[in-house]
């Protein structure tokens, strides 16, 4: 089984002419034929829906789905930051190629060159599309686009709307797809969820997707399947994802001969706000933008519980400005989450439950006043408000890391298509550009980049070369049956454990072991004990899960129950990729693999590379193959912040 | 967030099995709900002791949970989102109400909004008005430097206020008339502000209106209960700028 | 093209367009009713030939009279084609429905009651003085009809005083609301004046109701004498 090959497929030349050749020498379609194929898009989020957009209007037939209500709810609407992209409008030394360098410093030396350049060159791009329909982007008061900084980079490139900017790019995406769905050009499948891949001769030919209003199994077939459908960050319960984000979409393919590339890389988002409750359902991020003007501190004393009116300046420890004096507050995410871990293992952490840390905005107001604080994050501050009952702009925001976003996941070439022929991946499904580490508003740039200016070039390149004009399977193939039957096996075998424990409790106790030995910080030991852990919840639940309710019509314990289950093998998944790679990279720290002064340490003689896994079976070991990174235009550094 | 208490509370919810089923209001009693805990925490809370007693858990719509996906809904005593201003039912929290209050959840009702299952609807007239018009037909790759359009920072902000919309229709749920005209509004408001939006400008607030007319939603009154339920602050001058829209359009010689 | 036209003619906006172009018209006819109407205060003479004078060309009499009635069916035929409209916009109702407190007034959710009162009003108003007893009274030299009598005949029954007074505050609260609300339809707001407009109308309907109540009651005063 194991022929997979990890060619990238990184087009010739100079890295800044890669893409333009590339470009040139795909093959093009015809418009009147391209009107002859049919694109299935899992996902309505920014890379789902943009390229649903695009796609439609260069001529292709788009069948688009999602699990919400309407393609407007995807999670790529919660973004708060910014995008960044490299107009270098404020004058500031910002250019392309310091984009790409910010960005591959910034993922930890683990993201492939050519692809990130592209990232980078593309970003101006977004700007320009997204303006043009409409996005109500910040501007300054000649009418000009605004900036702001963000964290890993010293130049101001983030494009904002308000504190709304993921929505805004995403209505921007959601009605261009409107406007094709006028058209005909796309057909939107609301409430219905992928759960399975079809494969004919080794193509992506199709999906088989759950009806969850009905309950009822549909077979869809196309000329090319593009998976958008996020990431998996919800395998630790608690998160930042929205409720219904899942990993299931990714893992059918993965079982269908898709390499899942660096599961273990996740984010863990350092300003959110702390747990306060057993009871609670999910995590809430506050935009990296607060740490523009928040101070993040914790006393210096342990267990110091006075208020923080209380504790005067020199009894705190601003403790990223103190160790990183040039970036200061605005280190990468990674950075800023461990050193909260840090600080709150040493026990000066804040709050009632002591796992937090102080984001305090005291002197910013006493610099700008009120009102411009106000004026920039109003709308976070009330929400903090609206969870906490505490105001912020009277007492510091208590934060603490959360896990926000997946760096890992589906290994696609530079064409953005997975080890599986005609499944593409895009936007965070994929592994490809944040390397071990993403740099705050660059999901936004990368989603819309997939979706908006690769895909087009590179999907009609794959329709040529495979000769699909002709090529056509429908859904009376009996591969589709095939599928479809064993969807309907899976489902009906969930709801006849009628076990004891409810799916939550599967997925929290989960959560809980991927926090503790997948978390923040990784050793070999508890590594070796979460995989052993997951295997015996995962054979747990399979005897002991109980499902209320029918097949038909909306069973929501169902419909959870179905992507526990795939969690189940995904966290064993991660917990592997980390146990294998033994270095610390951005988001992966590995407590064996540290500086003197407790800093990541990278190990690139050894692990400069990709690790792409090859699903066998469930109960065998998946294969490792590995994708080697070749740093042609950048030299690789101990990343320092300091 | 230290003054975490416990409440007991008397839920009365509408359960009902499908669309073509008839529906209940049905009395349930909960113990031990933290103050701390948002509402749909509660109803999850709820939920968890069904399905341990092996009964259907309560179907209601929420994905991001963090107040802008507009997923969420709920008529929580006879309010959408419930009593907080400017507060979707996710972000809603228990700290609200007093331990033994009786609170009545009910989906959002109109005609063009059927009920697929207890407390979920089929808001999917909302994709149909959008598709009439609610965006700007320019393609990729057509784009001028986004610094060519120059727009005044109050337009921009004016623009971005109406764009804020989540599309949850509490809007439509709190006008007594099911009328969706803030939602639309909100959307036509957003382009006719921006030079982006003129040249369609017409044609889109005719769609627009015309498909909202044709899904079944009610005429304004224009009572603005539409404004004071909105999760977002949409304000209802959008309406009446919609509605100076809708007469300059049908009026408009054309050349 | 015709088929265009009827269907703006049915739009939400144009009917509600409809009804506040139809509504700020006789907002502006109560305007000036009441102007005219304040000459009885000054006495049967000065009220009297004003009224004279207004129903002295009878073409531009029959006209207005057409028009206003024109106006009123158009508002009320409107009025009850969207209530029902309206109805069916929301076929099963809610088991608890509150106003947020935030929105909606008194005199907002009251409209269409207020409206059947109005309208009963209407028609009983016009019984009893356009179409009432027909006194003639000579006012220098000029025969004419005497309509300051005939209010002054009828406003003598306390019962028709409070009736009186109790129809026109449904038209202050009607108007209150419906003055704004006609701005609002029209498309008329800006974040300067929208508020303005909004506190002219609550001043408008309540002007309505003094000044009306007070010439019913002049009227019932005036019976001693």
């Amino acid at each position: 089984m194991s022929d997979v090959k990890l060619n990238s497929n990184v087009p010739e030349g100079k890295l800044q002419e890669k893409w333009d050749n590339h470009k040139f020498k795909s093959k093009l379609i015809n418009p009147a034929n391209k009107r002859k194929f049919n694109v299935i898009i899992v996902g309505t989020g920014l890379a789902g829906a943009s390229a649903a957009a695009t796609l439609a209007e260069l001529g292709y037939n788009v069948d688009s789905f999602c699990i919400q209500d309407s393609p407007r709810r995807a999670h790529s609407i919660a973004a708060q930051g910014g995008v960044n992209a490299a107009k270098n409008y404020p004058n500031d030394g910002d250019s392309v190629w310091r984009l790409f360098y910010d960005t591959v410093k910034g993922g930890d030396y683990r993201s492939r060159e050519a692809n990130v350049y592209r990232l980078a060159q593309v970003a101006n791009s977004i700007i320009d599309q997204c303006a043009a329909q409409g996005v109500p982007f910040a501007r300054e008061y000649g009418g000009t686009l605004s900036n702001r900084s963000f964290g890993g980079a010293q130049v101001s490139r983030t494009f904002y709307a308000r504190g709304q900017t993921g929505q805004q790019l995403l209505l921007g995406a959601y009605s261009a797809m409107m406007k094709e769905v006028h058209k005909g050009k796309v057909k939107v499948h609301t409430r219905q969820e992928m759960v399975d891949m079809v494969m004919v001769d080794g193509r992506a030919r199709g999906i088989i997707t759950r009806n969850i209003v009905t309950g009822e199994f549909e077979k869809h077939s196309a000329d090319a399947v593009l998976l958008c459908t996020g990431g998996y960050g919800n395998v630790y319960f608690l998160s930042t994802n929205a409720m219904t984000s899942n990993g299931s979409a990714a893992w059918k393919a993965y079982k269908k001969g898709a390499c899942f590339a660096n599961p273990c890389f996740t984010q863990i988002h350092p300003t959110c706000i702390p747990v306060h409750g057993d009871n609670q359902s999910k995590l809430t991020l506050m935009s990296e933008s607060l740490r523009n003007d928040g101070r993040v501190w914790v006393p210096k004393k342990e267990g110091d519980k006075r208020k923080p009116s209380e504790i005067p300046d020199e009894e705190r420890d601003y403790y990223l400005e103190r160790k990183y004096p040039s970036f200061g507050n605005l280190v990468p995410r990674d950075v800023a989450s461990r050193n909260a871990k840090e600080a709150v293992d040493d026990g000066r952490g804040v709050g009632a439950t002591g796992v937090a840390v102080y984001l305090d905005f005291r002197d910013a107001i006493k610099r700008d006043g009120e009102q411009a604080i106000r004026d920039r994050y109003d709308n976070l501050f009330q929400m903090y408000e609206r969870i906490t009952d505490e105001d912020p702009y009277q007492v510091p925001m208590r934060i603490y890391p959360a896990v926000h976003y997946t760096m890992g996941g589906l290994w696609v070439d530079y064409n953005l298509m997975t080890t599986t022929k005609g499944c593409f991946a895009l936007g965070e499904a994929n592994f490809s550009d944040h390397g071990a580490n993403r740099l705050g508003a660059s999901a936004l740039m990368q989603g819309l980049a997939d979706g908006y200016f690769v895909i087009p070039y590179t999907l009609g390149n794959y329709f040529s070369n495979e000769g699909l004009m002709t090529d056509k399977v429908g859904t009376d193939h009996p591969e589709f049956e095939k599928a479809l039957s064993s969807s309907k096996e899976r489902f009906n075998k969930l709801l006849n454990i009628n076990g004891s424990k409810s799916v939550d409790s599967f997925h929290r106790e989960l959560g809980n072991i991927m926090w503790e030995h997948v978390g923040m910080s990784r050793n070999e030991s508890g590594l070796n004990q979460a995989i052993d852990k997951i295997k015996a919840l995962r054979s747990e639940f399979w005897k002991d899960v109980k499902v209320t309710g029918t097949e038909d019509g909306i069973n929501v314990e169902l419909e959870k129950a179905n992507r526990v289950a795939d969690f189940l093998e995904l966290g064993e998944l991660m917990a592997r990729d980390a146990l294998k790679r033994k270095e610390s990279c951005g988001g992966h720290f590995r407590e064996e693999s540290q500086t003197d002064e407790n800093e990541a340490k990278r190990n690139d003689q050894d692990f400069c590379h990709v690790a792409a896994w090859e699903f066998t079976d469930v109960s065998s070991e998946p294969v490792r193959h590995v994708e080697e990174l070749n740093y042609e235009n950048v030299e690789l550094t101990q990343r320092s912040y300091k | 967030m230290s003054n975490e208490k416990l409440l007991s509370l008397n839920l009365k919810i509408w359960r009902q099995k499908g669309n073509k089923e008839k529906g209940e209001m049905v009395d349930y009693r909960l113990e031990g709900v933290s103050t701390d805990s948002s509402f749909l925490e509660m109803l999850d809370l709820l939920n968890e002791q069904l399905v341990e007693k092996g009964d259907d858990p309560v179907a209601f719509d929420h994905d991001c949970r963090e107040g802008i996906c507009g997923m969420c809904s709920l008529m929580i005593n006879g309010q959408a989102h419930g009593p907080e201003k400017e507060t979707t039912t996710c972000q809603l929290h228990m700290r609200k109400f007093e331990d033994g209050d009786t609170i009545v959840i009910e989906p959002w009702r109109a005609k063009a909004f059927p009920v697929l299952k207890d407390l979920m609807v089929d808001r999917g007239a909302l994709d149909d008005i959008m598709a009439a018009g609610g965006y700007v037909n320019v393609n990729t790759g057509n784009a001028p430097d986004a610094n060519e359009i120059l727009i005044g920072k109050e337009s921009a902000d004016l623009a971005m206020d109406a764009a804020a919309c989540i599309g949850c229709a509490a809007c439509v749920a709190s006008c007594k008339n099911a009328s969706a005209m803030l939602f639309t509004s909100a959307k036509i408001s957003q382009l006719a502000l921006l030079p982006q939006g003129q040249v369609e400008r017409e044609q889109r607030v005719i769609n627009m209106v015309e498909k909202m007319d044709e899904l079944g939603f009610g005429n304004c009154t224009n009572e603005a209960e539409c404004e004071a339920s909105c999760p977002k602050g949409i304000d209802i001058s959008n309406i009446a700028r919609m509605n100076r829209e809708y007469i300059k359009a049908i009026t408009k010689t054309r050349s | 093209m015709v088929t265009r036209l009827w269907l703006y003619l049915n739009s939400s906006i144009v009917k509600k367009q409809i009804m506040g172009f139809t509504g700020l018209f006789w907002c502006i006819f109560l305007t000036g009713h009441l102007a005219g109407n304040s000459l009885l205060f000054i006495g049967p003479e000065a009220f009297n030939t004003y009224a004279y004078k207004l129903t002295s060309n009878k073409a531009l009499f029959y006209t207005a009279e057409f028009v206003l009635l024109f106006f009123f069916i158009s508002h009320l035929a409107m009025a009850m084609k969207l209530t029902i409209e309206n109805k069916i916009a929301r076929p099963d109702g809610y088991y608890m429905k509150q106003a947020t407190g935030r929105g909606s007034t008194f005199a907002s959710s009251t409209m269409p009651y207020t409206g059947l009162i109005i309208l009963v009003f209407v028609i009983t108003h016009l019984l009893h003085f356009r179409f009432g007893p027909v006194y003639m009274i000579t006012h220098s030299g000029v025969e004419m009809r005497d309509v300051y009598r005939v209010l002054v005949e009828y406003f003598q029954s306390p019962l028709a005083v409070g009736w009186y007074i109790f129809c026109i505050a449904a038209v202050g609260v009607h108007t209150s609301h419906g003055l704004w609300s006609a701005f609002q339809s029209l498309g008329f707001s800006h974040p300067r004046y929208t508020p303005a407009v909004s506190c002219i109308s609550k001043i408008y309907g309540a002007i309505i109701f003094l000044g009306f109540s007070a010439l019913a009651i002049f009227c019932y005063l005036q019976g001693g004498n």
